[in-house]
């Protein structure tokens, strides 16, 4: 017995050497990374985190040109003193031109490929070249966790919504769904905004709101969705925070197909510029919301619809409804597809005075 | 009984319940989702649910066997055929079992070489895996329950990684229910057989067990449960993955994994995996203890030459598959030999043992 647990160990020991170690102080981490379309290749950035004595963050980025997509960190290891690796890649973007022009289909298959890349990897377009976002300087604790936690915040408490590279995957190999991304554009050196949400077609960017339609756009695809919203009522100007929102999609005639969507709103009043606010007033601004909501939604939907995109996913609704559900069919029936909007919202509370 | 295992080598009648499931719960639980809504859609949850309702008529014909025979299957085989013939038969079993044995040891490493470590040789780990499973098998059949046991228990706590998914569940994808024909779905069900194989251990290890009798409740247990664990999981990835994502997916349990966020661990797929080791190993043994047993029986070789016996023919063959086509080939054979026993041929060994039992009494 004690001869065989010898023989255990001994073999346990030798094999400890076998296989490739990876010690966090002796590769470069890549959090984040860029892609451009730049003369017919892709251009590919890695940032990479140093860490400086001062507790402060170096942001280092590498760039090479490649055909194929992934291809960039062959050659990005020839700049780097300790091998790259993609075990902590938190946020990714890509360029304009390569969204609009190449499409970013193949750069998607390369993430999924990898093992080593969670799914809750966070991608975005941005608006000009992906690689003058990453060149930037914002926060201290280094570009890649300050946008992916800008993109989070956003998608947990604002307008955004929820993406990341399991839900556009999610949506991209969905039939009778088409996914999203958001978009960032860079202010200045050190300042970032997310601008609007872009929507793909076959992996190219085919149509961007701006960020005023994204609270409409989230109410539509998010289960619980919070956001702000700002209305006009009487020459008085009011603020809304929506605190929770819920949708439910109802299949009313086939022929032509009709869905009725019914949205719930809750919400608090934040700001109010008028003396007071009285519950006859609240009931009015309730009504202009209703309103808004009804035909922003609506407008979305046309929008959609006129682009041949379905964001919101009415195709796999009407697919979950109906046995045996022919798609080719559906190509021609989108276009004429009725939505209904409906909205339903409810200001519970005004803030602490009246 | 025609060879009586001594009292204090047996083991409790609830044991049979950690060794069916460990058993059945195996490597192929790390991609079965993707073979079966190949051909049923996502409607194939409920070939799941089918084709584990359907062990259990399986599993009271084994029980049937064996209470007739009062003894293992070669002892029911040696009842219905004869001696000779019944020993025979017998050696296929042994076969049988270096495949599964086989089958879980590529398969997994297979999955760290594409998860973890590229370059880590197949040879070596398969040779401290089987000197693992060589002494562990020394220390008898309990030891192995043993084992069995913990593989249960220590890893149960992954089962609560998969609630990581719930949030990006979409119920929409599994409507609209039963968009398939019947042959579809058992069509399913016939693939399911690899990922629910191993049940069919009882046969081997039923003498060993104190108090028969009581074990059958904990042994249908094992089953139910089992098939509880399949179509929950089933049901969770068909609605976190959307039907062309799953397609693309070979391990999706795996793939599942990859949403876990937690703030101490960056990849959470690489502590599932490693403790998938833990879940495996008793798979693995019980394999080869089956293959030794079944040679010590037929041959009068000892276990103990046998179980070295069998895991160098393991560690030879296991170096002939080395592309995920091959290790595929080796895992399609080894369900569809799975199947023609389980449905096949243990049916056809108990209507065999009612006649004979029949003729024999007159």
């Amino acid at each position: 017995m004690i001869k065989n647990v010898f023989v255990i160990l001994m073999v346990f020991t030798v094999l400890i050497g076998c296989v490739q170690k990876e010690i966090l102080d002796d590769v470069n981490l890549e959090s984040g990374s860029a892609y451009d379309y730049v003369d017919g290749k892709i251009k590919g950035t890695a940032l990479v985190p140093i860490y400086l004595p001062n507790k402060e963050v170096q942001n280092k980025t590498f760039s090479a040109s490649s055909n194929l997509s992934r291809d960039f960190l062959r050659d990005v290891q020839r700049q780097s003193s300790d091998p790259l690796v993609t075990g902590s890649l938190k946020v990714v973007l890509f360029g304009e031109s390569l969204a609009k022009e190449n499409g970013i289909l193949d750069l998607i298959d390369s993430f999924q490929r990898d093992p080593s890349i969670g799914a809750g990897l966070y991608l975005a377009t941005a608006k000009g070249e992906a690689k003058d976002i990453l060149e930037g300087q914002y926060g201290k604790r280094g570009n890649a966790i300050y946008l992916s936690n800008l993109i989070r915040h956003n998608m947990k408490n604002k307008d955004i919504p929820k993406t990341n590279l399991h839900r556009f995957l999610f949506d991209f190999n969905q039939l009778g769904k088409t996914p999203y991304l958001p978009e960032l554009r860079k202010i200045s050196k050190d300042q970032i905004e997310i601008s609007g949400i872009s929507f793909f077609r076959y992996g190219h960017v085919v149509d961007t709101i701006p960020a005023s339609k994204m609270f409409y756009f989230k109410l539509l695809v998010d289960k619980y969705s919070r956001g702000t919203l700002k209305v006009t009522h009487k020459k008085e100007r009011a603020a809304i925070e929506s605190i929770r929102s819920k949708y439910k999609m109802q299949l009313s005639t086939r022929k032509p197909f009709t869905v009725n969507v019914k949205l719930k709103v809750n919400a608090i009043l934040n700001e109010y510029s008028g003396k007071r606010v009285t519950p006859k007033d609240i009931k009015e601004i309730e009504k202009i919301l209703q309103k808004n909501i009804e035909k922003e939604c609506t407008l979305l939907t046309n929008r959609f619809q006129k682009k041949n995109i379905d964001p919101v996913g009415y195709g796999h609704f009407v697919k979950s409804k109906t046995r045996k559900f022919n798609f080719e069919k559906w190509k021609t029936d989108y276009p004429h597809l009725k939505v209904n909007i409906k909205a339903n919202v409810m200001i519970t509370e005004s803030g602490v005075i009246e | 009984m025609e060879q009586l295992v001594p009292e204090k080598a047996k083991i409790s009648p609830f044991l049979v319940f950690f060794l069916v499931h460990t058993m059945q719960f195996g490597v192929g639980v790390l991609g079965y989702q993707r073979i079966i809504a190949m051909t049923a859609g996502y409607d194939a949850w409920i070939s799941v649910l089918f084709a584990g309702l359907s062990i259990h008529i399986i599993v009271w014909m084994m029980y049937k066997i064996l209470e007739t025979t009062e003894g293992d299957i070669i002892t029911a085989q040696s009842f219905v055929f004869g001696n000779k013939i019944g020993k025979l038969l017998s050696v296929p079993f042994v076969i049988y079992f270096l495949l599964i044995a086989d089958t879980i040891l590529r398969t997994y490493i297979e999955v760290i070489q594409v998860w973890m470590f590229q370059d880590m040789s197949t040879f070596w780990y398969s040779l401290a895996f089987c000197v693992l499973a060589i002494y562990i098998i020394f220390g008898g059949f309990r030891t192995v329950t043993g084992v069995a046991f913990f593989g249960v228990v220590l890893p149960a706590y992954l089962l609560f990684s998969f609630f990581f998914t719930i949030p990006y569940a979409d119920i929409k994808n599994l409507q609209p229910i039963f968009d398939h024909s019947i042959k579809d779905l058992v069509m399913a069900s016939y693939h399911m057989s690899l990922t629910y194989l191993g049940y069919e251990i009882l046969l081997f290890f039923y003498p060993y067990i104190k108090d028969p009798q009581k074990s059958k409740k904990w042994a249908h247990l094992g089953v139910l449960f089992t098939t509880f664990l399949y179509t929950s999981l089933t049901l969770l990835t068909f609605a976190y993955f959307s039907e062309g994502q799953l397609q693309k997916s070979i391990w999706a349990t795996l793939t599942m994994w990859k949403i876990v966020e937690m703030p101490f661990v960056e990849r959470f797929e690489y502590i599932g995996i490693a403790n998938w080791n833990i879940v495996i190993l008793p798979n693995f043994c019980i394999a080869l203890w089956c293959a030794s047993r079944i040679l010590k029986r037929v041959t009068k070789i000892k276990q103990k030459h046998g179980v070295i016996l069998t895991s160098l023919i393991v560690l030879i063959t296991i170096n002939l598959f080395k592309s995920r086509v091959q290790i595929n080939t080796l895992i399609d054979y080894t369900g569809k030999i799975a199947f023609y026993i389980n449905y096949g041929y243990i049916p056809l060994l108990f209507f065999l043992v009612l006649i004979v039992k029949k003729v024999k009494k007159k």
